[in-house]
């Protein structure tokens, strides 16, 4: 689905970014781990262009992402999941998941209701769809950011460090509706400090370090005979 | 001396009645262009381009660094003449005039306006980043991010202090007096004038402006009340 050659990213002088080289593959779910400043984030924003790139080429589904291609087209397939959530405070659960399909996707009222309900079964909170946002725990909001990104019918979503912000308990649930999804064929790109969740779920481990892609490979190779010595030292802290 | 508060009521409270509805119409017309200004200021402080910003806050500072009273008169008795003077050097002989409460009105809403963006802007600052990329990234527009999505939630948190610059407009229609604009102050003054009855009329005048602004910001307080649940 994306096909991207050095690419690469500046803030001012500091490079976060330095010639990402990648494929990703639709219904590959891929996850990229590494330190914190590493760029992973970064990276994943450049993906729907919430960071605009400084260098090098980004191709989706063959069309080359530029100021010529239709930003909001590619918004709309290729979904994102937030660290923080970011549910709009002022909707009911139920708007957040209604409000951009009817708004962008031109969705019926009455299909757009339907479909909401029905993913927030999926994520086992359609019992809370007329509740606000902030009465819900963190691992319920994320779980209905997830519904709300799938309710614009993806082609694929992408996740920032989806579990970071949550507390240990929590962490779990969001999980599990995130393994569901993997199972169910949806293309992803994870960043994640989750190694047990990378090491099941993904096709892919990619590890990347102050801005480059250190090492990329399945995830028996990358976690049980890593090949670089940057890879180990990372998860000889981590694991 | 012998004060008479019976005939002063009599003859002013009637008077100042009629005042009122000056002074609403005044403080409903120059608040509401306060915030459509005070958005438009806003918002154009918080785009990228320099020409706007850079006009907008040179505006922003002729206005909070003069008086009210002094643009309210400028815009009652000079604009109209610089008007003339300008169509006059294009060949035409003009008599432009501000009616005295549109200018009131005019130098209300350009004033409040001015102050009213910095809190908006503010406001709008204060809305977490979080929120616009949520929506960009389900597909809306900078523009929809801002006005559906952002904005509803900056006003939301500014209304008690807007609110509170309602209450000062009130108070500060009595500086339409200055042009000839017939609210309560110039109202007490003519009156004061004719009948001899100073204490008196000044002191409801006072009462005049407190029968509206303490109902005005106890209303106020409760929306606060309101919305902090």
């Amino acid at each position: 689905m994306f096909n991207i050659t050095e690419l690469g990213k500046k803030f001012g002088d500091l490079e976060v970014l330095k010639s990402i080289s990648l494929f990703i593959e639709e219904g590959e779910v891929v996850c990229i781990i590494g330190p914190s400043g590493s760029g992973k984030s970064t990276f994943l924003r450049c993906l729907n262009l919430l960071e605009i790139p400084t260098s090098g080429k980004l191709y989706y589904e063959g069309t080359i992402v530029d100021a010529d291609l239709d930003t909001k087209k590619l918004r709309r397939e290729v979904g994102m999941v937030f660290q923080k959530f970011n549910l709009f405070p002022m909707f009911t659960v139920l708007e957040n998941l209604t409000y951009a399909p009817i708004l962008i996707n031109k969705m019926k009222k009455d299909e757009a209701h339907e479909l909401a309900i029905d993913l927030l079964k999926k994520v086992g909170l359609a019992d809370k769809m007329h509740m606000y946002p902030s009465t819900l725990s963190g691992g319920q909001q994320q779980r209905v950011a997830i519904a709300r990104a799938l309710a614009m019918k993806p082609k694929m979503l992408l996740f920032d460090e989806p579990t970071s912000a949550l507390d240990p308990e929590l962490v779990g649930d969001v999980l599990e509706v995130m393994k569901q999804l993997a199972a169910e064929g949806m293309t992803m790109v994870v960043v994640t400090h989750e190694m047990g969740f990378a090491r099941e779920v993904a096709d892919r481990v990619i590890f990347m370090d102050k801005g480059y892609v250190v090492e990329e490979g399945v995830p028996e190779k990358i976690f049980n005979q890593p090949d670089n010595p940057r890879t180990r030292e990372f998860l000889a802290r981590v694991l | 001396m012998i004060l008479n508060f019976t005939k002063a009521a009599e003859l002013l409270i009637p008077s100042l009645l009629h005042g009122f509805t000056v002074v609403i119409q005044a403080t409903i017309f120059g608040f509401l262009l306060a915030t459509l200004l005070g958005m438009i200021i806003a918002i154009g402080r918080l785009s990228n381009i320099k020409v706007i910003k850079g006009t907008l806050y040179l505006f922003l500072e002729l206005i909070r660094g003069t008086p009210l009273l002094v643009q309210l008169v400028y815009i009652y008795y000079v604009v109209p003449l610089l008007l003339n003077l300008i169509a006059g050097m294009f060949g035409y002989k003009t008599d432009v005039q501000i009616a005295s409460l549109t200018a009131g009105i005019l130098g209300l809403g350009i004033n409040y306006g001015c102050y009213m963006s910095e809190v908006i802007r503010a406001s709008i600052l204060s809305v977490d980043r979080g929120q616009t990329e949520a929506a960009l990234a389900l597909g809306l527009g900078k523009y929809q991010a801002l006005f559906r999505i952002v904005m509803p939630q900056a006003l939301r948190n500014i209304i008690p202090s807007l609110g509170n610059y309602l209450v000062m407009m009130v108070k500060d229609t009595s500086l339409l007096a200055y042009v000839a604009v017939n609210e309560l102050l110039l109202r007490t003054q003519t009156f004061a004038s004719q009948t001899f009855l100073t204490i008196e009329s000044y002191t409801f005048l006072a009462l005049a402006y407190l029968v509206i602004s303490i109902p005005l910001s106890y209303i106020v307080k409760i929306i606060e009340n309101k919305l902090k649940n």
